[in-house]
């Protein structure tokens, strides 16, 4: 949006304090959600635990069309909806919230910067096995996609978005790249993140940050998800600090000691 | 350094000093406004060939040549051709001219990350800047690059290319709710802005990103930065917000003052000197980089 539209929303949001029935919306999950966009509803859910704000999250099948930029997940908090991962973190910041205050500036670019490799590689990827690989596209993706909707509509819909899906992926020029080419795309992803944590428990040591829980929204959801084959996963489980990393945020974040409420189990 | 060429080792060829030499030819965009390419990609190659000692020879594009413009810049060896610089590095290393030896896992991973930033945020902006704005596009890109162009293509080709960073442009950023084109520039450019600001405060004060060696990520940003430091522009804001940050201002007159000092005619260089836009740098022929 505008820099007066964002300067008003950031004034409007520091007025009030995070309410008791802050709600995020996502696709259904048992039978619509897609990997990416599940994706990323955990990472924004990752997020908020980790700032220790309560979110109720509710499932609607038209939770793609309701975002006001066209993704999910999105949060109403008070008369406000915002969506995606970006926005929330200056939105939940504006409030008064912030789990990158005590870096410096050198830390924070190399968190944007890590946080940029996360959605180039790995949503690209997770895009394209979705909606470019023709064995995916059959058996999952458009089923689920088209689930909610009556025919004719649920296959129109499907179509209209691997088109669109397909014309992003050849403008930055993964139109022509094989599914092999991708997933060793992943596995360098996956190596550089797993360099970086090192044995670290944290990617800034003992605090968690946004980073954190971007990654943990992606890797955990690549490991849980079942697809067509195991390969995407066989690539994040190929890194054993990857995989601790995972376990230490779903217990401490989302475990039975009561903090959060979704359960979740890895596999 | 041990040389070994790409694919079969055939004794029949020629070779001087023991070393089997399998020559590297490069196809790139040429330069100006004392840079040796104004394109990006071609940019960050011919940095990167520098920096790991890769012996290329450069063959810069001009109105005679043939072949597809789309894939430039592109490598050529004995037997194999390779394009886009992300692979023509990979096969750079592969043949033994590296210049990331000296860094840590950590440093290759935060290389990664920095390329990921440079392209998600910086190349939008950049994009706009050469080839949607009407007042440069058709004031110093469409021209630079129709001369180097063959009639009829040169009145084809530079429109298509605009067309595809625009197209590319809107597909990654002009989501909803940016519905119009000035609103997606305005994020784009604030976006270019603060990737420029976190990129000046990576750098700090040290010659290089990762100390006193140049690097990939050197070569990347150098490639990004250097063609929107050097060329004279009708409508600069983003020129302007690089200029303030002089760091990387002196990063880029570094690379280019130690690496690419008088490799070319000393002629051309000296044109291209000159701060006018108007001015047509038509530089064309070999030049052999060392």
């Amino acid at each position: 949006m505008s820099l007066v539209a964002e300067a008003l929303v950031s004034q409007v949001a520091a007025t009030e304090p995070w309410p008791e029935d802050a709600t995020l919306y996502q696709q259904l999950k048992g039978e619509q959600i897609l990997l990416s966009d599940n994706a990323a509803s955990l990472a924004v859910q990752a997020f908020l635990q980790m700032c220790e704000l309560p979110i109720k999250v509710v499932c609607r099948a038209n939770a793609e069309y309701m975002s006001p930029s066209g993704k999910v997940p999105f949060i109403h908090v008070g008369n406000q909806v915002v969506s995606e991962l970006g926005p929330i973190v200056q939105f939940v910041k504006a409030k008064g919230h912030s789990l990158s205050d005590g870096l410096d500036e050198v830390q924070k670019a190399e968190m944007k910067a890590y946080m940029e490799l996360v959605n180039n590689m790995l949503l690209t990827a997770e895009l394209y096995l979705q909606w470019c690989d023709e064995a995916t596209v059959g058996e999952i993706t458009h089923s689920r996609y088209g689930f909610p909707y009556p025919w004719p509509l649920n296959h129109i819909l499907a179509y209209q978005k691997q088109w669109e899906v397909k014309r992003k992926m050849k403008a930055i020029g993964w139109g022509n790249k094989t599914l092999d080419q991708v997933l060793e795309d992943v596995d360098q992803c996956c190596q550089a993140l797993s360099q970086r944590l090192g044995t670290q428990p944290y990617f800034f040591n003992k605090q968690p940050t946004e980073l954190d829980a971007l990654v943990f929204g992606h890797l955990f959801t690549i490991l849980t998800t079942q697809l067509t084959n195991d390969e995407l996963s066989e690539k994040v489980k190929n890194y054993s600090n990857l995989l601790a990393f995972c376990r230490r945020i779903e217990q401490n974040y989302f475990g039975e000691n009561g903090k959060g409420r979704i359960p979740l189990r890895l596999a | 350094m041990e040389r070994r060429g790409g694919g079969h080792f055939r004794g029949a060829r020629g070779r001087g000093g023991g070393k089997m030499a399998a020559p590297l030819e490069l196809r790139c965009w040429g330069g100006g406004w004392g840079l040796p390419s104004v394109h990006s990609e071609s940019l960050v190659v011919l940095a990167y060939a520098k920096f790991s000692g890769a012996p290329l020879k450069v063959s810069v594009i001009d109105n005679t040549w043939r072949g597809s413009r789309g894939d430039v810049p592109v490598l050529t060896s004995e037997d194999n051709t390779v394009s886009q610089p992300a692979k023509i590095l990979n096969f750079l290393r592969k043949q033994k001219y590296n210049a990331d030896y000296h860094l840590s896992a950590k440093q290759g991973a935060d290389t990664l990350a920095y390329i990921a930033l440079l392209e998600e945020k910086l190349l939008p902006a950049v994009l706009h800047t050469f080839w949607v704005e009407n007042d440069n596009y058709f004031t110093v890109t469409k021209p630079w690059f129709a001369s180097r162009i063959p009639f009829p293509l040169s009145l084809i080709l530079p429109g298509r290319m605009s067309k595809r960073a625009l197209n590319r442009i809107l597909l990654t950023k002009g989501e909803p709710p940016l519905f119009h084109l000035k609103e997606v520039e305005a994020q784009i450019y604030r976006d270019a802005k603060e990737c420029l600001n976190l990129l000046s405060d990576r750098l700090g004060t040290s010659q290089f990103f990762f100390g006193d060696t140049p690097t990939t990520l050197d070569a990347y940003v150098f490639g990004f930065l250097a063609p929107l430091y050097k060329v004279r522009f009708p409508k600069v804001q983003l020129q302007e917000h690089l200029k303030q940050l002089s760091n990387l201002c002196r990063f880029c007159d570094d690379i280019l003052s130690c690496y690419f000092r008088l490799s070319f005619s000393g002629d051309s260089y000296i044109k291209a000197g000159k701060s006018n836009a108007s001015e047509d740098i038509s530089y064309k022929g070999l030049g052999t980089m060392e």
